[in-house]
């Protein structure tokens, strides 16, 4: 059989993040919209609760505990929940550590994972996006050629997360027939790394290009040593992160518009009674639904460890676009009230549009 | 250094509340429960004294059915020692003086410095529990605690008191202090606390495992209802001056002056 039951230890996780959600994430969500920018210690009060270190090994300095991606991906709904932006930015480095320990050689380990184990909050991001148009995230046009005993890597990636401090990028890139990725450090001689991009959403996430003008790195900086790496799971985590997002996102509306639509009068009743509205509310509530069992299936086989590639995909497609759906509704609901800066749905409907287009175009 | 914590767990303060089929208590079943909020901020300051002092032991005691485990493991996921859990049908829901005779059983075997409880419970706010303990068990007490500060045989602390006053008394150790809400910022639990919390222990007793008996409520809850809502609220309305007057006007008419 199949349990949808969280155990013991998910609820209390989920219970804590959703607290941490609703008192240090949702109050400084607008502004962090409005500024362009993440305050310094709202990152470092997210680090201080261990998302990144504790689930690196104890040998690398980490907490040494198991990690689930089911667990996971409820944290990232439940900070989401608060704010799409913020939960992105908070969880950005887990991308790039956990890339590292389940993939990285041995020597990339002791390297980088103690970075993630300091009480500093500290970034690295992967990047993965390109520029240009029918972007196919396992087919980049980023390419690296092998020479001696060095990788050298051109091409362009864009709406890489953090880049304005990250230490360290992931940068996925075609290495002859195959897909690599390779960590590459901010000083990198060839690489010119963007002002902030200015986004239509997630604004206070600080998204960067990166300019790589055949930048020269050694053999030890592809991901995994000479073994390599499978990226397309990489691929695939990133994919299902960007999921719970957006139903943390779809989350934060439905629970918005439910009460205004109930406190909010016309005609000499609260909206909540008209048919249309309700019908309106109860769509956008199985679609969230629908939305949680797509994510923590896709969760769960990336946990078992099986193949999840097609899981993700449609799992992220759907997600994108539900989200997106739910959050115009949301929009729809609160009538004029939907589209002014006093209430947040504006904002989210943009964050669910930037986090559908994230990895690329859903159709490829 | 020993710090003893009383949690209680209470219904959430989301949790819609519907009266039981006899009309004495609510429907427990189907709601969300979480640590009673005056007993965070207790919890906070014992925790704080352990991040100053390493060697502290922060231990939480809870009285409660199975159900209370999710709440003890939340302070151990915050990041106490380890847990008492009295899980004993008579002693849940008892009176405030039943209640205090437990927690001071308890007391007695795990003899702390310091007892930090909540000022009141979210949902009994009766206050009693806290000077009622410390009594049974003999040690000196402060209500409506607002900071702490240990020293090496005394517990200097601010209590709050009406008008916004605050005094400063200094207990010998041991000693009770009742937090009030707002003392400090209570911290979240951490990712890795939770994880952690599952390997620390909660020790489960009965009263009788405690050596206390006839712990059974002596008092008995007649009735629990909502206020029932009525259409008798008159809003005065006009300038200031308008408004004063009709009030004063209503006060004289009632007579309650």
């Amino acid at each position: 059989m199949i349990s949808f039951g969280p155990t013991e230890e998910q609820e209390m996780v989920r219970d804590a993040m959703r607290d941490f959600a609703e008192q240090a994430v949702r109050p400084i969500a607008r502004e962090c919209d409005e500024a362009s920018e993440i305050p310094a210690d709202f990152l470092q009060s997210v680090w201080d609760l261990g998302l990144t270190s504790t689930q690196i090994p104890e040998s690398y300095g980490g907490g040494g505990e198991e990690r689930s991606s089911v667990t996971n991906a409820m944290i990232l709904e439940e900070l989401a929940f608060g704010d799409a932006t913020l939960a992105a930015a908070a969880t950005s480095p887990s991308g790039f550590a956990n890339a590292i320990v389940d993939q990285g050689s041995e020597d990339q380990k002791k390297t980088l994972l103690p970075l993630f184990c300091t009480e500093k909050f500290h970034a690295a991001s992967l990047a993965i996006v390109e520029p240009g148009a029918i972007f196919d995230a396992s087919r980049p046009r980023t390419v690296a050629e092998p020479k001696d005993d060095s990788f050298v890597l051109s091409g362009a990636k864009t709406l890489v997360p953090l880049g304005d401090r990250a230490s360290h990028f992931l940068v996925t890139a075609r290495n002859g027939d195959a897909l690599d990725a390779f960590v590459v450090a901010r000083d990198a001689e060839g690489l010119t790394i963007s002002e902030p991009e200015l986004n239509l959403g997630l604004k206070g996430l600080i998204t960067v290009g990166l300019e790589l003008e055949r930048v020269e790195i050694p053999k030890t900086a592809r991901l995994g040593g000479d073994a390599g790496a499978d990226v397309r799971r990489i691929l695939d985590g990133s994919r299902v992160a960007l999921s719970a997002l957006m139903l943390g996102v779809s989350r934060a509306v439905l629970d918005y518009c439910v009460p205004y639509a109930k406190d909010r009068v016309a005609f000499d009743e609260p909206i909540s009674k008209k048919q249309a509205i309700a019908f309106r509310l109860s769509d956008m509530h199985i679609e969230q639904e629908a939305m949680r069992l797509m994510v923590w299936k896709a969760a769960s086989h990336l946990e078992k460890g099986l193949d999840v590639s097609r899981v993700a995909h449609l799992t992220r497609g759907y997600c994108a676009e539900k989200s997106l759906w739910v959050t115009d509704n949301g929009i729809q609901t609160l009538g004029g009230h939907g589209f002014i800066r006093e209430h947040p749905v504006e904002m989210w409907f943009r964050n669910a549009r930037t986090l559908g287009v994230l990895e690329g175009l859903i159709a490829v | 250094m020993k710090v003893m914590v009383c949690l209680k767990q209470v219904p959430h303060q989301d949790a819609k509340l519907d009266i039981n089929s006899d009309g004495t208590w609510i429907q427990e079943d189907n709601i969300k429960f979480e640590i009673n909020s005056y007993d965070t901020y207790a919890l906070e300051e014992a925790l704080r004294i352990k991040d100053a002092d390493a060697d502290t032991e922060v231990v939480v005691v809870s009285i409660g059915p199975d159900r209370v485990t999710q709440a003890l493991r939340t302070a151990l996921g915050m990041g106490a020692d380890r847990a008492v859990h009295v899980n004993d049908a008579e002693a849940f829901g008892s009176d405030a003086l039943c209640v205090a005779k437990v927690l001071a059983a308890v007391a007695k075997a795990e003899s702390p410095d310091l007892i930090f409880t909540g000022l009141m419970t979210d949902d009994g706010n009766s206050s009693a529990v806290p000077p009622m303990l410390a009594e049974l068990i003999d040690v000196p007490s402060a209500t409506g605690v607002l900071h702490t500060e240990a020293a090496n045989g005394s517990l200097k602390v601010e209590r709050e008191l009406e008008g916004g006053a605050i005094e400063v008394v200094e207990l010998p150790k041991p000693c009770l202090a009742s937090i009030q809400t707002g003392a400090n910022q209570v911290r979240y639990a951490s990712l890795k606390g939770i994880m952690q919390a599952k390997k620390k222990p909660i020790d489960v007793k009965t009263a009788a495992d405690l050596g206390v008996s006839d712990v059974a409520s002596k008092a008995t809850i007649d009735k629990v209802y909502s206020p029932p809502k009525n259409a008798t609220a008159d809003i005065l309305s006009g300038s200031t001056d308008e408004i004063v007057s009709g009030l004063m006007g209503k006060i004289k008419e009632l007579g309650v002056l």
